[in-house]
């Protein structure tokens, strides 16, 4: 069979069928937002510049996709062998994942045909300018990174023996771009230390991004990992899953710590204490998502379970994604009256960007060499 | 770090005593950059529109209540701060907003891409967007009529009000003013000048006989240029571009020590 | 006003009562914060509301609506009874010492009414106010006042009753703030202090509108104000050229120069100038007004031209006159057309449908016409009546023409301030389309019915054929295509139809060749060679030395006095006197009483340029060149009154010599609470069902008043049309107080209906601190607000609301019969269902 025969087959499940209505809906919705302006279709307004896109696609999108980063550098650069058999799947999931995040930040910006710009126009003193280089190189490295499951399968051997040479340079130019734009999200708060509570905000909120990032990205690849295998009637790789969740867990630790850390030199605790919106809503991210995780990879049964497992990195997964919405819109709301809620249209785009991260996600193993080994053939 | 030169910048002193909230400066405004309206309702007060828009440039807000005993009223002159060193101007990734050495803080619509993080950058809410525009939104806001100085006109809220609400010159004459009227009329203001410091000073400040956060500023923004903020952040990366490759690529060429062929070059990548 | 703007800087306290000048005159408030900052001029203000005015005040003072005379006449009794009057000023200025009638009688004395009332009739003989004569003929005077016949002891006794007390139970005004608000203002009687007032429709707009006005009159005599820089009596005109519309005589009972209407009982010109010119005894008293003849002269040789002879008693015959008794004015119109009584109406440069009180009236009585002319630069809820609300088309019988006309920017001319700056404006771009100029389009009518006339005949040609109209080019038939104004300017100013003679003077001296502009009203003659169509302007459009000289287009900018009277920025009438009465700001000497700020001093060195003799007046025009009244030719200072003395007892208005407090037609209150007349016992009642009035009913609990806001104009016909001014202001609104709010449930920004006896609008509720309720006799009452500014026409979707207008009742003042838009009653309910 060929590619695009195989391709062709896979829609032929319900599931597969249901992603791709959901993705259709996702590019009628674009249509829309193209002719009808940001202003026809989402609930922004002058008081919420940023919505569901920013907050999940590109914030939550690229700290999901750390896994990329952390695998490659626990292979590659530590040499931790045993977890060699997700390197792929994890440079999978970040490709997929930074590829969906540039288009919904093309979606999101006003003027998508000058997204460009930032190639020629250059503003050194600008966070953004900063992350969107970053996340252009990096999809760049990540799309070389994964260019041997692609290449294998077509054969283009003598393309892969030039991917194969660079390989190394280009993990660690993927490492330190993850670095750079996974902490300088954080630093798109950094501008704003009156309007977000200093509850998130702290100069060091790039270090919190990174840290968290990482225990984002451990958790992405655990569920993915997990999921997949499921889904696909896979071997369990438990080994593999129960490193993951002891790094992970290292990962959640150094984050609470650095956190604290800062809280405690900073002086902050007393806005905790305040209980208004904002601190409900830290206290919440920071127990759900960091604390109750820690507590519940400390036990035996639930570290070394796979359904342990996959809970836990949801709750990390949920943290951080609501760490990235409450920095989002608490910079928004603060001295500002109503609240945003997104729209219809917004959500068909994010479901629909989502859903394409599922159905390719599922293309890409089920037709490329992902999973080391091979291809099933249904 | 600073900006562009700090010479013969202009500044304005906003007198908030001197306000009888006529609105002639709302609407010059929109005479001289050609604004159009959005629909309002009276919400209860004489406030319309609620807020700068990618309409208004400028509003009164009218605030009232009984400070004290006396009933009081006060009108509230509403506009871009034309910081000194804009958070704005630091945050666009393409440099559509600039801080020109007489003074404004203007926007190139040519350049943006309209990814709105100005408006989450400003302190002072003051970038408003075209929502309703399909094809080339703008992010709209207060030019200091950038083009009306420049041929040494004054701008035209400050041209057409009847009170000298205003006062126009030189920010180090501005301050000045401001500083004087503080001294010669003992107990007649409130002892601030609000912008001096306030983000690093700005072009337009303020002096009340009221306390200002009575009348709604904001007072918690920080007597720092806030662009160092990210600035401090930024200047540090070629340091941890350098390290971080150089730790990494040690540290992967000692622990694939024995791999046989590894490409484990020390390239520096460009970032 | 007998100031003028920017002389409001020169004042030491500035009292606004009546009038909200940041709101509605905001380019004054520039002036009044100039005393402030320059001179440390003390604001106050005194409004039933806390307004953009009283933001700015040092002194603020609440009071109900239609109560300025107790709160004034309290101002009074305080000067009086703490000697804080200017006493030379009053004893050598004003008819304080002039004796009066001993059979005169006050409302002290009759529970409300002066002597000489007929109640059949509702009007006062006014016999008994008049004054003792001496055998000359020259009032009696007693110079050291204790005479108790004298004025000033009967203004004693008439505001002795105006106890401080009575006061701040009718005005809900506290005793505290009363006392503020009197001391700081009387502090202006002594002669290096001086105080302005600045009053607009919150003082006229009453049925006792006149003696508001008549009490701060008062209050300025008392003081020595009058004649002073940073002094005077202030009206601020509601509208930009209302001042000119008034001077050009656009009301029913003048003609221009405020020349009053003939009535068909003067049945020539010299009945006319018999009955209108008066005389006097009084040997320093110039008596201006004495010069009527040469004014009511001149003026028919304007406008007839040289059809106008001796022999033909100047065209007199032919000037529209009133019916004996006849009042024309604007309530007493829409009361006949809704009776029937008009078959078309001219509705030219108004909205009478939202600008007439109660509008609903107003409404129904232009059904009844056959045919309407709007002439406006909008359709609006005038020519559109026929479709309103409440209309049904089908019944409608009324044709009605909307002539498009040109704005302000689209046409040159003048404009008249309300400091009588007649400024000359120019013209800015065409009018759009084809909407004229309203001289255009009375040109073309005029046009249209002379062809008509000469066609046709008719039952009196004469007064519309034999005029003049030379307002600009003729065509081969006679006809002007375009007007000129200028050639309006001119006729207005006046020509010398022949060689014009001093000839008092010997040799006689030549005051103007033929053919030439006048140069001042001073040289118009009663025998028909001279033109001039309005006397009081006068001089705007001259000829110096051969030189045509629009004065009015002028825009020097020497200020040699340093009081901001700007002699060459304009012109102003008379004569270009910036401040009316000004030799009553010298002392008898003609030294300024504040040598810090001389509008005139006589200077008896410098010589005269006219007289050729030493001996002037420097500074502002003298207001009359006499020398000072000291010497042996000098003159009182009050000009246009009869007997050369401001007025404290003032027989010449219909209710009254000395201000007294009636309550509004409707007030929250059964009895008067100073004494048995409740309301204005002179005031025409209409009695139809129409205009029906409720006072003191449960069914209209709360006070209200009406005004403006700075973002609307008048009826709103042009403002709403503006999308930068309605998005400020983009509905009707209704300002109450929190406690009202709070016992009626009301919350900010809720819609409410609000009713009254004659018609009910919505209105968005604005619930403030600025309005609270007033204790008045021991109860609660309650005062709302709104502003007249919108119609039910547009914004088309009826989004804006409709006029408070329909709200107000049919009766006017009692000398003016402006309505009484500013003190009525009302009710506020919610909608039910909230808003919509």
């Amino acid at each position: 069979m060929t590619l695009v025969e195989g391709v062709k087959k896979s829609f032929e499940t319900k599931g597969m069928r249901l992603l791709l209505l959901l993705v259709t809906l996702g590019v009628v919705a674009t249509f829309l937002r193209m002719f009808k302006g940001l202003g026809g279709m989402t609930n922004l307004t002058d008081d919420y510049p940023w919505g569901l896109w920013v907050a999940v696609d590109v914030f939550s999108g690229v700290a999901l996709a750390a896994g990329g980063f952390a695998i490659t550098a626990a292979v590659y650069i530590f040499n931790m062998k045993k977890y060699r058999p997700i390197a792929r799947p994890a440079i999978l999931t970040a490709f997929i994942g930074y590829s969906i995040v540039v288009i919904g930040l093309a979606i999101d910006i006003g003027k998508p045909f000058s997204a460009w710009h930032p190639i020629v126009m250059w503003n050194h003193r600008s966070v953004m300018f900063e992350v969107v280089w970053c996340i252009t190189l990096y999809t760049t490295v990540l799309l070389f990174e994964f260019a041997p499951s692609f290449l294998e399968r077509v054969k283009w051997d003598g393309a892969l023996k030039v991917v194969k040479i660079i390989h190394y340079p280009l993990v660690i130019a993927g490492i330190v771009l993850s670095f750079l734009h996974q902490s300088s999200l954080g630093g798109f708060y950094l501008i704003a230390p009156a309007k977000l509570s200093h509850l998130w905000w702290t100069p060091n909120v790039p270090y919190m991004f990174y840290l968290s990032a990482i225990a984002a990205g451990l958790a992405m690849v655990t569920f993915e990992g997990i999921v997949s295998t499921r889904g696909l009637k896979r071997e369990p790789e438990t080994d593999i899953m129960i490193g993951l969740g002891r790094g992970t867990r290292i990962a959640l630790l150094v984050y609470l710590v650095a956190k604290f850390a800062d809280m405690t030199y900073r002086g902050n605790w007393q806005l905790l204490f305040a209980w208004d919106k904002a601190s409900i809503f830290w206290s919440a991210e920071m127990l759900i998502g960091v604390i109750l995780p820690i507590l519940l990879l400390s036990v035996k049964s639930i570290k070394e379970s796979e359904n342990g497992l996959l809970t836990t990195s949801i709750l990390v997964l949920f943290g951080v994604v609501f760490n990235r919405f409450n920095m989002t819109f608490f910079t928004q709301s603060t001295g500002v009256e109503g609240f945003y809620f997104p729209s219809i249209w917004e959500m068909f785009v994010t479901l629909g960007l989502l859903a394409a991260i599922v159905m390719l996600y599922r293309l890409a193993v089920m037709h490329l060499p992902v999973f080391h080994e091979g291809p099933l053939n249904r | 770090m600073t900006t562009t030169a700090q010479i013969a910048q202009k500044g304005v002193l906003v007198d908030l005593t001197r306000c009888i909230g006529c609105r002639g400066c709302q609407v010059a405004c929109k005479s001289w950059n050609e604004r159009s309206v959005k629909k309002t309702i009276n919400r209860g007060e004489y406030t319309n529109p609620q807020k700068l828009n990618s309409d208004t440039y400028t509003r009164i807000e009218f605030l009232e209540g009984a400070f004290g005993q006396a009933p009081a009223w006060h009108f509230i002159k509403d506009q871009c701060m034309h910081c000194k060193d804009p958070a704005c101007a630091s945050a666009c990734p393409v440099g559509a907003f600039k801080k020109l050495p007489n003074g404004p803080v203007t926007y190139d619509f040519d350049k943006c891409i309209g990814c709105r993080y100005c408006m989450i950058a400003c302190p002072f809410q003051v970038p408003k967007y075209e929502w309703e525009k399909r094809i080339f939104p703008w992010v709209r806001k207060c030019t200091f009529c950038s083009d009306r100085i420049a041929e040494n006109l004054i701008p035209a809220c400050i041209k057409v009000c009847p009170t000298k609400t205003m006062f126009y010159g030189d920010r180090d004459a501005v301050v000045a003013e401001a500083q004087k009227r503080l001294a010669d009329n003992p107990g007649k203001y409130v002892n601030h000048i609000y912008g001096k410091e306030e983000a690093g000073g700005t072009s337009w400040m303020y002096i009340s006989s009221v306390p200002f956060e009575q009348l709604g500023f904001n007072m918690k923004i920080p007597a720092k240029n806030l662009p160092d903020n990210t600035w401090a952040m930024l200047r540090e990366i070629p340091v941890k571009v350098v390290g971080f490759v150089t730790v990494l690529s040690l540290i992967a060429i000692f622990r694939n020590r024995g791999n046989g062929h590894n490409a484990e070059s020390k390239h520096k990548e460009e970032n | 006003m007998t100031n003028h703007f920017i002389d409001f800087k020169n004042a030491d306290v500035i009292l606004v009562m009546g009038s909200n000048p940041a709101s509605n005159h905001p380019v004054s408030m520039k002036w009044i914060l100039k005393a402030m900052e320059e001179r440390g001029a003390k604001l106050i203000v005194v409004d039933p509301r806390f307004t953009q005015t009283a933001a700015k005040a040092n002194v603020y003072a609440p009071m109900r609506s239609g109560t300025d005379i107790p709160f004034l006449g309290g101002m009074i009794k305080y000067i009086l009874d703490n000697n804080l009057y200017f006493r030379e000023y009053v004893v050598k200025y004003t008819n304080a010492s002039v004796l009066v009638n001993p059979d005169f009688k006050g409302p002290g004395e009759l529970n409300g009414l002066f002597s000489g009332y007929d109640e059949k009739t509702r009007k006062y003989d006014k016999k008994t106010w008049s004054f003792q004569m001496d055998e000359n003929g020259i009032p009696k005077k007693d110079p050291t006042l204790k005479d108790p016949h004298c004025v000033y002891q009967l203004l004693k006794k008439h505001y002795s009753r105006y106890t401080i007390d009575k006061v701040s139970s009718i005005t809900g005004t506290p005793k505290e703030k009363l006392e503020e608000v009197y001391k700081l203002y009387a502090s202006t009687g002594k002669p290096n202090r001086v105080g302005t007032e600045l009053y607009a429709m919150g003082w006229t707009q009453h049925t006792i509108g006149t003696q508001n006005i008549r009490t701060m009159t008062i209050i300025q005599l008392l003081l020595g104000n009058m004649g002073m820089a940073g002094g005077g009596i202030n009206a601020l005109r509601g509208e930009s050229n209302v001042q000119g519309s008034t001077d050009q005589g656009l009301l029913f009972n003048t003609l221009t120069g405020y020349l009053a209407t003939p009535s068909g009982s003067l049945v020539d010109l010299k009945s006319y100038i018999e009955k209108y010119t008066p005389k006097t005894k009084e040997p320093k008293s110039v008596n201006w007004w004495s010069n009527r003849a040469k004014y009511i002269t001149s003026y028919l040789k304007a406008i007839y031209g040289g059809r106008a002879t001796k022999d033909n008693d100047f065209g007199y015959a032919w000037l529209p006159k009133l019916d004996e008794g006849m009042n024309a004015s604007w309530l007493n119109l829409f009361d006949q057309m809704l009776k029937g009584k008009f078959e078309g109406f001219f509705a030219w440069g108004q909205n009478p449908a939202c600008s007439s009180a109660n509008s609903n009236k107003t409404r129904q009585a232009l059904a009844k016409l056959k045919w309407m002319v709007n002439v406006n630069l909008f359709d609006n809820e005038t020519g559109s009546f026929w479709k309103g609300p409440g209309m049904n088309p089908k019944d409608v019988q009324t044709e009605v023409f909307l002539l498009p006309c040109a704005s302000s920017v689209e046409k040159e001319g003048s404009l008249a301030n309300s400091g009588r700056w007649v400024q000359w404006r120019y013209k800015a771009i065409d009018p759009i389309g084809q909407s004229k100029p309203d001289a255009d389009i009375a040109n073309e009518l005029y046009y249209r019915v002379k062809t008509l006339y000469q066609k046709e005949g008719g039952k009196f040609p004469a007064p519309i054929l034999n005029l003049t109209w030379n307002y600009g080019q003729k065509d081969a038939l006679g006809k002007i295509h375009e007007v000129n104004v200028h050639n309006v300017a001119k006729e207005i100013n006046g020509y010398y139809l022949e060689d014009v003679y001093d000839k008092t003077a010997t040799p006689p001296k030549l005051l103007g060749k033929k053919g030439e502009l006048c140069a001042t009203f001073v040289h118009l003659q009663a025998d028909g060679t001279t033109s001039c169509g309005n006397w009081i302007y006068c001089q705007s459009y001259t000829q110096k030395e051969g030189k045509i000289i629009n004065m009015m287009a002028r825009r020097g900018k020497g200020d040699p006095t340093g009081l901001g009277l700007y002699p060459e920025w304009s012109w102003a009438w008379p004569v270009n006197r910036r401040i009316i009465y000004n030799r009553a700001s010298v002392d008898p000497d003609g030294k300024p009483w504040d040598p810090k700020r001389a509008v005139i001093k006589w200077d008896a060195v410098k010589e005269d340029p006219v007289s050729k003799k030493p001996g002037m007046w420097v500074g502002d025009v003298p207001d009359g060149p006499a020398p000072p009244m000291a010497t042996e030719k000098g003159k009182l200072p009050f000009i246009m009154m009869t007997n050369g003395v401001g007025g404290l007892f003032g027989p010449g208005l219909a209710d009254g010599p000395f201000p007294e407090h009636y309550e509004a037609l409707e007030c929250p209150l059964e009895e008067n609470m100073l004494s048995k007349q409740r309301i204005n016992p002179t005031i025409k009642l209409f009695g139809d069902k129409a205009d029906a009035f409720f006072s003191c009913d449960m069914r209209y609990p709360f006070v209200a008043t009406t005004y403006r806001v700075s973002e609307h104009w008048q009826t709103g016909v042009m403002t709403r049309h503006e999308p930068w001014l309605l998005e400020m202001q983009p509905q009707m609104f209704v300002e109450m107080s929190e406690e009202l709010a709070k016992e009626k449930s009301i919350q900010n920004g809720e819609k409410v209906m609000v009713k009254s006896g004659r018609g009910e609008l919505w209105a968005i509720a604005i619930v403030t601190s600025r309005f609270k309720p007033f204790k008045i006799g021991g109860s609660t009452v309650h005062q709302v607000g709104l502003p007249w500014h919108f119609g039910w026409q547009y914004p088309v979707d009826g989004s804006g609301g409709d006029s408070a207008n329909l709200l107000t009742p049919t009766v006017g003042d009692a000398n003016t019969m402006i309505p009484e838009s500013k003190a009525f009653m009302v009710n506020v309910v919610k909608v039910a269902g909230g808003r919509t």
